[in-house]
């Protein structure tokens, strides 16, 4: 305890490619890499990749022999100040590594209510089926291709999308502060 | 609207069928006849039956979180609420007397409750178990979770905690117990239930069912018009003309 390491210091300019950013780079399929996240074996690696790639991304590194990353573990959406992102931890079952893949969606392009538009990956598992519903349900992210894209939580006639930003809940008898109710 | 719901409970007779025709309310006839009873017919019956009442509470087998998990402890021997007569849980809303609403009752699960209430025979009792349904709790301004039952069914004994100790639901039911063996028919009778907060919506066609059962009524009334003849192609002309 009497000598503190000093926190590393965070390399100048873009990080470098990682060992999965390099495998797609090898497979024609241009990523970003984005800070890592911390997991549980170590450090993740977080990249970045344009929409219209995105499926084949994922066929590579779910068939490949010696990538394998062949489960997925969450679908998951996020919203930030300016972008929405679609967000896939991907987990291999031979090698024991994950792997974080975002697909962004800029604000600018949701005007007048159009909902950010992200290829569906149910074709590759069976589980984004009702990830990618319940991320349609609370974030309203529209996945293309999806088979039965469809409220998964709330009442199908739910209006609005719950876990965004500027979502206002309606006043109405069920939660006004001034209930007409039996008290 | 409004207009066809009163010809519906009053219907007129035209003039030149007064004489062959009488039209009887026969329940608003023996509505009136108890009424006049009840207040005599009470006051020797209701200690009789509010003692059986209230000493054979059946309620309702409904949990919708982890209030449920101490409504079983408080149904097993340990604490045994047939020591109060109430451990018969009942399966099906028909042969129940009263519903611990125990947990979260979310909007995705509003409509089924009412749905249970209403197909409970009269009387009929709740007891609003736990935060969440008292206040909303814990899930006080969420988005989806109706904040506090009795915003949708209307509750006789209020019982906080969260969740309550099977001690508390015990009281809860003596305090029920209390007020069923206190109450008058008369004015059990009396009080009204309307029931306002929730919209309810037909699967099917997306619509409410508020709308599809005005407009059954619409088309299936019988129509006394003034030519005497039973009528109902008046009433659907009149419909699309408005």
């Amino acid at each position: 305890m009497t000598t503190e390491q000093a926190p590393a210091k965070a390399p100048e300019g873009p990080p470098p490619v990682g060992p999965y950013g390099q495998f797609l780079k090898e497979h024609g399929i241009e990523s970003k890499r984005l800070p890592d996240s911390r997991g549980v074996g170590g450090q993740i690696e977080n990249i970045e990749v344009d929409r219209k790639d995105l499926e084949a991304a994922v066929r590579f590194l779910r068939n490949d022999s010696e990538v394998g990353l062949d489960l997925l573990l969450t679908v998951s959406g996020v919203e930030t100040n300016d972008t929405f992102d679609s967000v896939y931890h991907l987990w291999s079952y031979s090698s024991k590594n994950e792997l974080v893949v975002k697909a962004v969606v800029a604000k600018t392009e949701c005007v007048d209510d159009k909902l950010p538009m992200v290829p569906s990956i149910a074709q590759f598992w069976k589980t984004a089926n009702w990830h990618e519903r319940e991320t349609y349900d609370l974030m309203g992210i529209r996945y293309l291709g999806h088979p039965y894209l469809r409220r998964i939580l709330n009442p199908w006639d739910w209006e609005g999308y719950p876990l965004r930003r500027d979502y206002k809940q309606p006043i109405d008898a069920l939660n006004d502060k001034n209930p007409h109710s039996f008290r | 609207m409004s207009e066809d719901n009163n010809s519906q409970t009053s219907p007129v007779v035209p003039e030149e069928l007064k004489e062959s025709v009488t039209l009887w309310n026969m329940e608003a006839a023996i509505e009136q006849l108890l009424n006049k009873l009840n207040p005599v017919a009470s006051a020797i019956i209701d200690p009789i039956a509010n003692l059986a009442r209230a000493n054979s509470v059946w309620p309702l087998t409904f949990g919708t979180s982890c209030c449920a998990i101490e409504m079983m402890s408080v149904g097993m021997s340990k604490f045994d609420i047939s020591r109060f007569g109430s451990e018969v849980f009942r399966a099906t809303p028909r042969q129940a007397d009263m519903i611990l609403t125990a947990g979260t009752i979310t909007r995705k699960m509003a409509p089924a409750l009412i749905t249970l209430y209403e197909q409970m025979p009269e009387p009929k009792y709740v007891i609003a178990m736990g935060a969440c349904t008292v206040t909303g709790g814990m899930f006080n301004d969420s988005y989806s979770v109706v904040q506090g039952v009795d915003r949708i069914i209307p509750v006789d004994v209020y019982l906080p905690g969260c969740p309550p100790r099977p001690e508390g639901i015990l009281d809860a039911l003596l305090k029920l117990q209390q007020k069923i063996r206190t109450e008058s028919y008369v004015s059990r009778n009396n009080r009204k239930y309307e029931q306002t907060s929730v919209r309810r919506v037909d699967y099917d066609t997306g619509r409410p069912i508020e709308d599809l059962i005005n407009e059954a009524k619409l088309d299936t009334a019988v129509v006394i018009s003034g030519t005497g003849v039973l009528d109902h192609a008046t009433k659907r002309e009149a419909k699309s003309n408005a």
